[in-house]
């Protein structure tokens, strides 16, 4: 385990500043909300992945729009079937 | 961020085509660049961005390879550009700030606060004669000067303060505590009959009551005396001067004359009538559409429109009025026909007469016939009070009984 795993471990900090890991938010499966992510990797309306410091992100759905995107998240909004971590 | 801040901001729809299409938002969106409703149309993406990323996006796109087209613009700021260019438009707008401006020179809405014995329509009244009343000019409201205006006009106020708020001026006032009704106990007065009339009740507080139920007293007589003997009879006795007070209550009788001619002429009226529709502003009339009529005509309001809302009322009235042309027709009236519109109207006149605290007990009518007119001799029976306080006067002709002088017994009724 690394030194900064650990220490957000022992004092409780969140990890998504410390260790920069994606921060994913959901609304049932109609809007999905990643922060902290490194990028678009690829864009279809069935499908989106999305690089981040887990591995790259794969969300498959029906009719899959971008609702915003800036360097610190991408909204995704539509029909959300699966959310896949590939590493 | 909501979609009311993208349209305030302004934004630009962009088509954009290519093999890396990815790898073009990613720098986008490095660079700070904020898109939003990015989707497929086709083998297109179509985003919307803000009206200031659009140069650098195409920088972007030549260093990706992909291809940018403008599809189309809106929000507000480019609303208002386009807009800007009607030069009416702008001339408008600027008419409006200015009539804004102008209107909110004046004085809309007078309320009165903190009233409970003085009506809201006298002070306002008092505020009109200083030039505070709806529609006036705000500068020209003088509000130190109407405050003290209104201490000084009004006794029953102990303070006041004028604000004018926006377009609104409120009065705040507070009352002073209601002095107390001051009875005189002290000079001697008596009751006397204020008018002729037949005593039904009389009821002596103080002072010497002399007249009896049943009496007939006239204008001017005394009824309840101020002089009261003091002592025991049979010994020695003086008089003493009182304040003298009591009700009295008489039967009273009012005549009252009505006259009709045997021919007389009536109004009659054309079946049409016209209407007439007129502003006014203040006291200002604006009645551009005034009918012409000829002849004689009697003028109708049928209805007062205020152009307001709510509470709020505005200056601005419209006035629908109607015009009711007439000729005037000669007619005869019998001499019952007479009697019976005499009737009506002496009683109409007899049932107005008693004010508060008086009772019309009947009337009687007696009729006058001449050649050419009827006339009609009501009497009109009251029952009312009859009785009011007069100071009486030292003269010395008042007859008394002890023989002290008139300084003596005043100064005895003081010390008693």
């Amino acid at each position: 385990m690394g030194f900064k795993k650990q220490l957000a471990q022992s004092l409780e900090l969140p990890k998504e500043v410390v260790l920069g890991l994606p921060l994913i938010c959901m609304t049932g499966n109609e809007e999905m909300t990643i922060e902290n992510h490194k990028g678009l990797l690829e864009y279809a309306p069935e499908g989106v992945r999305i690089a981040s410091s887990s591995g790259s992100l794969s969300i498959t759905g029906d009719g899959l729009i971008l609702r915003q995107m800036s360097a610190e998240c991408i909204v995704v909004t539509g029909a959300i079937h699966s959310i896949e971590f590939l590493r | 961020m909501p979609a009311l801040w993208y349209y305030l901001r302004g934004y630009v729809m962009i088509r954009v085509t290519g093999f890396s299409i990815e790898r073009f938002l990613n720098l986008a969106s490095y660079h700070q660049i904020l898109f939003w409703d990015t989707r497929y149309e086709g083998t297109a993406l179509v985003l919307k961005t803000t009206l200031d990323a659009k140069a650098e996006l195409s920088y972007y796109a030549e260093k990706t390879g992909c291809q940018l087209e403008l599809i189309a613009s809106g929000g507000l700021p480019l609303q208002l550009q386009r807009l800007c260019k009607r030069q009416l438009f702008a001339a408008g707008i600027l008419c409006f700030v200015g009539i804004l401006y102008l209107l909110s020179s004046f004085v809309w809405r007078v309320d009165v606060q903190g009233n409970e014995r003085l009506t809201k329509e006298e002070i306002l009244q008092a505020c009109e004669k200083y030039d505070l009343h709806p529609g006036s000019w705000k500068r020209g409201v003088d509000t130190k000067m109407l405050t003290k205006v209104l201490l000084t006009e009004f006794s029953d106020i102990s303070w006041v303060s004028v604000g004018i708020d926006g377009t609104d001026a409120t009065i705040h006032i507070a009352e002073t505590v209601v002095a107390p009704e001051i009875v005189d106990k002290t000079t001697p007065c008596d009751i006397i009959a204020e008018k002729d009339g037949l005593v039904l009740q009389i009821v002596a507080e103080r002072g010497t009551p002399k007249v009896q139920v049943g009496d007939v007293v006239q204008k001017g007589e005394v009824l309840i005396s101020s002089a009261v003997l003091v002592g025991i009879e049979g010994e020695e006795q003086h008089t003493e001067y009182v304040a003298a007070s009591g009700r009295v209550q008489a039967r009273t009788w009012e005549k009252l004359t009505e006259e009709l001619p045997l021919s007389d002429s009536k109004k009659i009226y054309a079946a049409q009538s016209t209407s007439n529709r007129m502003l006014l502003i203040g006291n200002w009339q604006m009645d551009f559409l005034k009918p012409r009529m000829t002849g004689a005509y009697d003028t109708e309001i049928q209805s007062v429109q205020n152009f307001g809302v709510g509470d709020w009322k505005s200056p601005l009235v419209l006035v629908t009025e109607a015009y009711l042309p007439y000729e005037m027709q000669p007619f005869t009236r019998t001499v019952e026909e007479a009697k019976e519109e005499l009737e009506a109207m002496c009683i109409k006149k007899a049932s107005a007469l008693p004010k508060a605290g008086e009772e019309l007990e009947e009337t009687k009518l007696q009729y006058e016939v001449y050649a050419d007119c009827v006339r009609a001799v009501c009497t009109a029976t009251l029952s009312e009070q009859i009785g009011f306080v007069q100071n009486i006067e030292h003269t010395g002709q008042i007859n008394r009984e002890d023989g002290t002088t008139e300084n003596e017994s005043d100064r005895k009724s003081l010390t008693d």
